[in-house]
């Protein structure tokens, strides 16, 4: 699974990496994410994910192919 | 008394260009990438704003200050995820071109350093009463800074950076997907 990350997760995370754990859904992705780097937590549970250029939420299947997109809080303007 | 002699001769006074406006009534076909790299032209994007059913035209210009939380900023730096911020700015414009009618309704982000004074951001709204102009245009920008994948980093004059000011609605709604206008009675027609 391909991962994609911007703004300030890219303090934590490199802004594009591979995961091989099989993965089901977002919430297994966050905890995957903050074993690899706790100091990710807070951020992690503020921020929102997209596949194909739209956002999911919970329950959305993920699949191995899937580039998923983590999506902190927006802030534009 | 003579006439003044300010006023033109009769012959001199030119009929309402009607046919010349009727041909440019803006289609809203020529789509503006709702991301740019470069300076906004505000004054070229206000321009391509005027439509004759319009009585009002309302430009909002966010624009880049030279301090934040005491800190003095030397500029920001914009990062998005362009194909979903494209997608929900345009998202974003339908809903509000349906909602209050609008005959224009225009957004472009920068994305890329911005310098102190310049322009991050540009949202024009034109509708036939100031009114809805108004109230699309706010509702509009403040879409666009919860919702849209658009960040920003404020570089620091002491050399330091932080993204920040993100939306933190979800600490009221409990959900990072709903924010807290979705019920402001400004949002709404």
């Amino acid at each position: 699974m391909k991962i994609h990350v911007y703004a300030g997760l890219k303090d934590y995370f490199q802004p594009e990496f591979e995961l091989r754990e099989e993965i089901a859904n977002t919430d297994e992705l966050r905890a995957v994410l903050v074993k690899i780097n706790g100091n990710a937590g807070p951020l992690l549970s503020t921020c929102r994910f997209a596949v194909e250029e739209g956002f999911i939420d919970k329950n959305f299947k993920l699949n191995a192919h899937d580039t998923v997109v983590i999506i902190p809080p927006s802030s534009g303007g | 008394m003579t006439p003044s002699s300010s006023s033109p001769p009769a012959a001199e006074v030119k009929a309402f260009p009607q046919e010349a406006a009727a041909a440019a009534v803006p289609t809203q076909a020529a789509v503006i990438p709702a991301l740019s790299a470069d300076p906004l032209d505000i004054v070229g994007l206000l321009s391509g704003a005027h439509h004759p059913g319009a009585g009002a035209v309302v430009l909002f210009s966010g624009e880049v200050r030279d301090s934040n939380k005491g800190q003095a900023v030397l500029g920001l730096e914009y990062e998005a995820y362009g194909p979903l911020a494209e997608k929900l700015i345009g998202e974003i414009l339908a809903e509000a071109r349906g909602k209050w009618q609008l005959h224009i309704a225009v957004a472009q982000h920068r994305v890329g350093r911005v310098a102190v004074g310049d322009s991050a951001v540009v949202v024009i709204t034109a509708s036939a009463h100031r009114s809805e102009a108004y109230a699309a245009n706010r509702y509009i920008i403040d879409r666009i800074k919860h919702e849209a994948p658009i960040w920003k980093c404020e570089h620091y004059a002491d050399g330091t950076k932080e993204w920040g000011n993100n939306c933190n609605c979800h600490t009221v709604t409990g959900d990072i997907h709903k924010h807290i206008y979705e019920t402001d009675p400004k949002h709404q027609p």
